[in-house]
């Protein structure tokens, strides 16, 4: 299926899940890397790869800091990545909408 | 939790627009289910403190001194405070889990709230342990469990507006309700009523807020 008008950079099953995740944290939250690959079921290398994408889109803000001694990252989306998330989900609606629901949707 | 598949399959795109939401509903509800407390963990250790802790209150002195069943004088006090205890460490341990690596707002406001319980009970024992003296003895237990089951409803109440979470609002509301009907009834009244209302009411709230979580889409 040939789908150009959704975002390219969350079209794709793994960011999709990362970005999903994220957007349930709070405005003012940050998620460390550890927890979103241990709720996510990602490898390390994985994740830091579509980590980086995100990031290179500014969807996604990392901010390196310490707990103690131990350095720790920590990740939210920015605001833009909210919004693009946002048209997304919209775009997706429209399409399945345009579409035939009920074969689209059997498995669900 | 190993995922099998590699980068370059989750590079591809979901397969069609119904694929992609079901797979951004299915990956919020699974965050969410990581990031709340499990309300059996939160709301049923106590309960069951409350239904054992207070229904042997009852069970030891009945509404007018003479309980129902024989058993030691220390002996409801001891299964409450233990019990308490046990459901006090329970819940910690199940808030620390669900907040542990979330970084912000939330969890300052969880630290802030936790200082308001610790606050509240520990007023309540100053107050308390300096007014015990002057009270009829018949009072003081209900002077205690009164004040105690008070303050557990209106944090729960504040609990709800900061979380934001109707079924904490619920519990707050109705031990905030029975509460005062058991202090209207009197002493060992408001045992069995906590007890039974109190306890029950912990036991069902805290299913409907699990089914709630487990649905959650």
């Amino acid at each position: 299926m040939n789908l150009p008008e959704l975002d390219p950079v969350i079209h794709a099953q793994a960011r999709l899940r990362v970005v999903a995740a994220l957007s349930t944290l709070g405005e003012g939250d940050r998620l460390s890397f550890p927890r979103l690959q241990e709720i996510l079921g990602m490898t390390a290398g994985n994740l830091s790869v579509h980590l980086r994408k995100l990031e290179d889109a500014g969807y996604v803000e990392v901010t390196k800091t310490h707990h103690g001694r131990t350095p720790a990252t920590l990740l939210r989306l920015s605001r833009r990545g909210r919004l693009a998330f946002e048209e997304y989900t919209t775009a997706v609606r429209m399409l399945l909408d345009g579409h035939d629901v009920a074969r689209e949707s059997t498995h669900d | 939790m190993d995922d099998p598949r590699t980068t370059t399959e989750e590079d591809l795109p979901p397969a069609s627009p119904a694929e992609s939401l079901r797979l951004i509903r299915e990956q919020r509800a699974e965050t969410a289910r990581s990031l709340t407390p499990d309300p059996r963990l939160v709301y049923w250790p106590w309960s069951v403190s409350w239904l054992v802790g207070f229904g042997a209150f009852f069970l030891r002195y009945g509404s007018d001194g003479d309980g129902l069943v024989a058993m030691p004088d220390w002996v409801p006090m001891v299964t409450l405070f233990t019990l308490m205890t046990l459901a006090l460490v329970t819940m910690t341990i199940e808030l620390r889990r669900a907040a542990r690596q979330v970084a912000g707002e939330s969890s300052t406001k969880g630290a802030m709230y936790g200082i308001a319980w610790m606050v509240a009970f520990a007023s309540l024992g100053v107050t308390g342990g300096y007014l015990s003296d002057y009270l009829p003895p018949a009072q003081v237990g209900l002077f205690w469990s009164a004040s105690s089951i008070g303050i557990v409803a209106v944090l729960y109440i504040a609990g709800a507006a900061i979380y934001p979470d109707r079924t904490m609002f619920a519990l707050g509301c109705w031990l905030a309700i029975v509460n005062i009907a058991g202090v209207v009834a009197g002493p060992g009244w408001h045992a069995l009523i906590i007890s039974l209302a109190g306890g029950g009411g912990g036991l069902v709230l805290g299913f409907v807020a699990w089914l709630r979580l487990a649905r959650h889409r």
